[in-house]
């Protein structure tokens, strides 16, 4: 295994690719269209933007922009649980993207939750007022510290990018070796006990996530019986868990295709192999819990419901778990990738099914539907994640080039695997 | 990174680990000192709502606007009963509203019901407020803290009866709005603005546990007017607000709950997962002691090999008996 | 039957001047306070002293069942244990409405509303055919008939939560019916605005009431349904009969009226041609059809209402042979045939009912007939044999030669009239 490990920013000299292409063009309308109904959204109230009523307090921001957000950036915590934690040093490859894909997903988490919330100006006030019986409270603290661990796990790249290389222009000058120096106490701090913020980042999001499945859980009676289950948290840790190795095998997939790089096919492979036995655990679980609370008599009845919690079980998990123990299947990137899409679309479905699909407040005639302006704005925030996951990618070492096959470059995946 | 630690780092690693642990530890003593206890009275408040004498003049609608200085409008505009032809709900321009249903027992005498906060004794919302905005206070009431709040809408979301509700359309300040049991009158020495209007006193302010023994002995001496049910006694372990009806409450537009209090489940699992802080420093811990162990393992196997290329002593046998 | 009432009035009377005498602190509560029996027209707010002579010991033996009034198992007279206001199965002082005060003014406590001007006596008029006075003065023992505000306090803030306050009872009084009857809770249905003339239109509305009576009802005839039994469609019933023959008491079968019971525009009976043949359809379940009958008629055969054509009114000749008039229409059913499950058949002989007459006690004026003196003295069977008064009297046991009637034991005289 004679894999070398070298990120680089994916610009000047290692890649001719520039940032603007016409899909970054659409991507950037696509997020201008979303700041129009922000800007909406914060002059004129909530209210002018989305269809969120008494009854609906919650829509596809809270549903999607932070719940599904939240499970999408498990790639980060389970990819460090893997690469630092249990040591595997072949994954370090992806631990960078890893990496990257959550702290942007928390910061964006994190601007939905500001978006979403009434008060938005005061959304620092869950740090001084405590109320430790809250599940969204334990969510919210866990999330700020972890973002913020994420950000601390993410200086060595900024550091590693910048050291030696501090050349500011004119009367800043003078300021270069102050910085220099600076940033090498922190690279030298950093090295040393990086170890601690690790672990917290995995506690943290074990925490977190399973909470995430906490918060439902009071909703009680208005929770459609299919979802609320008292191990909602373990589901949800479980699925948070079982997406975050096919996430990273996506968007590692997705980013080589887009700037022309070969895929790291091998690794993403053997990442796929682990993602079996945690799906299979998850769906378990789920089925588990479905005829210990007999609440499979719900599907009998024919509703929305019923027919999304068929399409999450089947679509989400069912379909990839068999894809996943196929042995053709896992001899193809291609396939993998699938897969992979198709566990990312059960989460995602499984997160709106909890937020939105599943609840049914007391008093509604009508069931709540996203507006044009919902959409319109969280599309603009994964339009604006991927705009900075493509520049921070093209500034900071962080995808490294496969030296090994940039030789071999013309081989077919199939052979490369069977070697 | 961690590639090239060497043994100075896992002696630090130890080091971080013991001064995270004990951190924790101790402000989670702290935390369990500032848990809220029980904070439930024995003489708290209440209010019992005999449906079966509300007349459905709304003259409670108007006062509680009146009193929390809200667009109220003139009195003589409530008696129009043609609002009733729609099922209305307690939004931000009101925090009581008075709905109307069929009495199958005398079509001429429709029944009419009164919503607002049933003031849970133990509330979903103030549970689940992640700052703490909601509050349950010793004399039954539940308030809301404008200062704290963040508009999170989570006490919505909540509440078993559907009840507070959210300015969706004001950019600054939005309000949780619900009913505040008057916490301004009362301190004054009066009663709640609803209960003082109501012509027919079917608003019966007093102590918990006397309203309850007043709603008893109704449905004891007049059977056929009551059914045998006082909504809020046991409903999500007990409300301040107490219903009494001669009709079936879930024709009347209550929510069928259970007895046991909203926040129970929750509660329990987030009690659960911190329980002190103690699973997640073990977790913590655990963790810890793998990412040594693996890590040695791989230090042990790379000095195995350099030991065997470069033929020198092991080093990390010396290093084991240090830790 | 009469002992009964008496006792329970006496009950009362006690009961309550027990209660108001231990009240106002005054004299020993079983002292009797001897009353002329009032038969007084009372002008506004004057209370009517109650009929309380007769006062003894006996209320334990009264038809009330002890846990109307009392809550525990063995109340004393220390610890009476009184339950509060037990609405119903409390009896009052029953009177006239012409015995009431005409027109009362509410104004203890006008805060936002003005006073409100109570025509009392058109309501304790229409009140007859529900609950009658009791409706409103529900906790009023034998004693003076008290106000609202005399048990209801006036503030909402009190220690006794139990007892309405003077505000809600006043208003839950009025609203129950007037909620059905005018379909509003318009607070200037009743109140007078406050405005500055406040007291003078308090005055107009007085005058305006004053003197007012509400119209007579409207009895019927008869009424004639039209039901769904097979076995015999139509029940005709003698309204006026049952007032008038079988003097039957108008809350007996119209206990729970409302003034929509009449004043309801959808109602054809008042809205419709008045006096002429009204049909109406009506929606009850079947012990509300029966409910009215059933008060006398448990025990009766359907068919004694049901039947397949129109009947006509009951007349006692015509079924039993026996001429009522003129001397047995006045009296109750009851007084001559026995009720087991139906009225006995009674054997038409006087002395079936009359079982003692004495000689010489009858008098025989009734028969047209003045009893010479040495007949006068006669034992009745010399004549009437073996007490047969149906039977043609006999002479034969003194006189061979007569008979009756060609030969009479007297003058002869004018029937004589009652």
């Amino acid at each position: 295994m004679n894999h070398v490990f070298t990120p680089v920013p994916l610009s000047g000299i290692y890649s001719k690719k520039r940032y603007l292409t016409p899909g970054v063009i659409v991507l950037i309308l696509i997020a201008l269209n979303g700041m129009v109904f922000l800007a909406g959204r914060f002059f004129l109230g909530i209210g002018s933007v989305t269809n969120l009523t008494n009854l609906y307090p919650w829509g596809i921001w809270i549903g999607i922009d932070v719940a599904t957000g939240v499970a999408l950036a498990a790639g980060g915590f389970t990819t460090a649980a893997l690469g630092h934690i249990m040591h595997r040093e072949h994954y370090q490859v992806i631990i960078r993207p890893a990496l990257l894909t959550a702290m942007l997903g928390y910061t964006f988490v994190a601007l939905g939750v500001v978006v979403d919330i009434g008060r938005w100006y005061y959304v620092w006030h869950s740090i001084i007022y405590w109320n430790p019986n809250s599940a969204l409270f334990e969510v919210g603290t866990c999330v700020m510290i972890y973002m913020t661990v994420l950000y601390i796990e993410f200086l060595p790249i900024v550091t590693e990018r910048f050291l030696g290389r501090v050349k500011l222009p004119g009367i800043l000058h003078n300021l270069n070796r102050a910085i220099e120096f600076i940033l090498r106490i922190l690279d030298n701090t950093l090295s040393k006990t990086m170890f601690v913020f690790i672990i917290a980042g995995v506690v943290l999001s074990t925490l977190h996530q399973s909470s995430l499945g906490t918060l439902m859980i009071i909703a009680g009676e208005k929770m459609h019986p299919l979802w609320q289950t008292p191990v909602l948290p373990l589901l949800f840790f479980l699925s948070a868990v079982s997406v975050g190795f096919p996430m990273v095998i996506f968007e590692s997939y997705l980013a080589s295709r887009s700037f022309g790089l070969h895929p790291e096919t091998k690794v993403l492979l053997k990442l796929g192999n682990m993602v079996a036995p945690i799906l299979l655990l998850y769906l378990a679980f789920k089925i588990g819990d479905l005829v210990i609370r007999e609440t499979f008599v719900y599907l009998a009845i024919f509703n929305v419901q019923s027919v999304m919690f068929i399409i999450e079980v089947i679509l989400g998990t069912v379909v990839p778990l068999i894809m996943f123990l196929n042995k053709k299947v896992m001899k193809s990137l291609n396939l993998v990738f699938m897969a992979s899409c198709f566990v990312i679309f059960g989460v995602v479905i499984n997160r709106i099914n909890n937020f939105i699909i599943a609840y049914h407040p007391p008093y509604a005639t009508e069931a709540y539907y996203p507006s044009f302006g919902e959409i319109s704005v969280t599309l603009g925030f994964a339009a604006m994640l991927i705009l900075m996951y493509r520049a921070i990618v093209m500034i900071f070492p962080v995808i490294s080039l496969n030296i090994n096959h940039s030789n071999n470059h013309h081989l077919p995946h199939s052979q490369e695997v069977s070697k | 990174m961690e590639t090239n630690s060497n043994s100075h780092s896992r002696r630090h690693f130890i080091k971080n680990v013991a001064a995270l642990g004990a951190g924790v530890v101790a402000t989670s003593a702290n935390q369990a000192v500032a848990a809220p206890a029980n904070i439930l009275s024995e003489d708290r408040k209440g209010v019992l709502v005999d449906t079966t004498v509300c007349i459905g003049c709304r003259n409670c609608e108007w006062a509680c606007k009146k009193s929390h200085d809200k667009e109220s409008g003139n009195i003589e505009e409530y008696s129009d009963r043609s609002v009733f032809k729609q099922f209305r709900r307690p939004s931000a321009a009101t925090y009581t509203v008075v709905n109307e249903f069929s009495n199958p027992k005398n079509p001429a005498l429709p029944i009419n019901v009164k919503v607002q906060c049933m003031h849970c004794d133990r509330p979903a919302c103030v549970s689940a407020c992640i700052v703490g905005a909601l509050s349950k206070y010793e004399d039954g009431s539940t308030i809301w803290d404008p200062v704290k709040c963040i508009g999170c809408r989570y006490c919505m979301v909540a509440c078993s009866f559907q009840i507070p509700t959210f300015d969706y359309n004001k950019a600054i300040e939005p309000n949780i709005n619900k009913c505040d049991f008057c916490n301004e009158r009362r301190k004054a020495g009066k009663l709640p603005a609803c209960v003082d209007i109501c012509p027919v006193e079917a608003l019966v302010f007093g102590t918990r546990s006397e309203i309850i023994k007043i709603a008893r002995e109704k449905i004891q001496r007049n059977p056929e007017r009551y059914i045998n049910h006082i909504y809020g006694e046991n409903e999500v372990s007990g409300t301040s607000w107490v219903y009494l009806a001669g009709r079936n409450f879930y024709e009347l537009g209550f929510p069928k709950l259970g007895f046991k209090h909203a926040p129970g489940v929750s509660e329990a699992i987030q009690h659960g997962i911190f329980a002190y802080f103690v699973p997640p420093v073990m977790f913590y811990s655990l963790l810890g002691t793998m990412m040594w162990i693996y890590k040695r393992r791989e230090e042990f196997n790379k000095e195995a090999e350099l030991a065997e290329e470069l033929e020198l002593q092991s080093e990390p046998e010396s290093e084991v008996e240090e830790l | 039957m009469k002992k009964n009432v008496f006792l329970f009035v006496f009950f009362l009377c006690l009961l309550t001047s027990l209660g108001i005498y231990g009240f106002q602190g005054g004299k020993s509560a079983t002292g009797t306070q001897k009353q002329e029996k009032p038969n007084i027209i009372v002008k506004s707010r004057q209370v009517i002293k109650p009929d309380n002579k007769n006062q003894n010991k006996l209320h334990a033996k009264c038809t009330l069942n002890c846990k109307t009034c009392h809550y525990c198992e063995y109340p004393t007279k220390k610890n009476p244990c009184l339950i509060y206001c037990p609405r119903d199965g409390m009896v009052t002082v029953f009177h006239t409405p012409e015995e009431c005060p005409e027109v009362i003014t509410l104004d203890e406590m006008s805060v936002r509303f003005g006073a409100v001007v109570f025509s009392h006596k058109i309501h304790a008029e229409m009140s007859q055919m529900s609950n009658g006075c009791q409706g409103c003065h529900h906790y009023n023992t034998t004693g003076p008939v008290l106000a609202c505000r005399k048990c209801h306090e006036q503030t909402r803030i009190r220690k006794d939560l139990n007892k309405v306050d003077l505000k809600g009872a006043y208003h839950r009084q009025c609203m129950t019916c007037h909620r059905q009857w005018s379909h509003t809770t318009d607070c200037n249905f009743c109140h007078i605005s406050k405005v500055p003339n406040h007291k003078q239109k308090i005055q107009e509305k007085i005058i305006q009431i004053s003197g007012k009576e509400h119209p007579k009802t409207v009895e019927p005839n008869k009424l004639v349904f039209e039901t769904s039994y097979k076995k015999g469609k139509f029940v005709t019933f003698y309204h006026e009969d049952h007032i008038k023959v079988f003097n039957v008491a108008c809350n007996k079968c119209h206990w729970d009226e409302n003034c929509i019971t009449c004043h309801d525009p959808n109602n054809k009976l008042t809205h419709g041609a008045k006096g002429k043949n009204i049909s109406i359809k009506t929606k009850k379940t079947f012990d509300e059809h029966h409910a009215p009958c059933n008060n006398c008629h448990k025990q009766d055969h359907c068919n004694v209402c049901h039947n397949d054509k129109e009947l006509e009114a009951w007349d006692h000749f015509k079924v039993t042979k026996f001429e009522l008039k003129p001397h047995h229409d006045k009296l109750a059913c009851t007084k001559c045939h026995e009720r087991t499950s139906k009225f006995q058949k009674l054997n038409s002989d006087c002395n079936s009912c009359h079982k003692n007459f004495k000689p010489g006690k009858f008098n025989h004026n009734v028969v047209a007939l003045k009893l010479s003196d040495n007949h006068a003295d006669l034992a009745c069977e010399s004549c009437h044999v073996k007490s047969r008064f149906k039977d043609k009297p006999v002479c034969k046991e003194c006189h061979d030669d007569k008979e009756f009637p060609k030969s009479l034991p007297g003058e002869k005289i004018a029937k004589k009239k009652k």
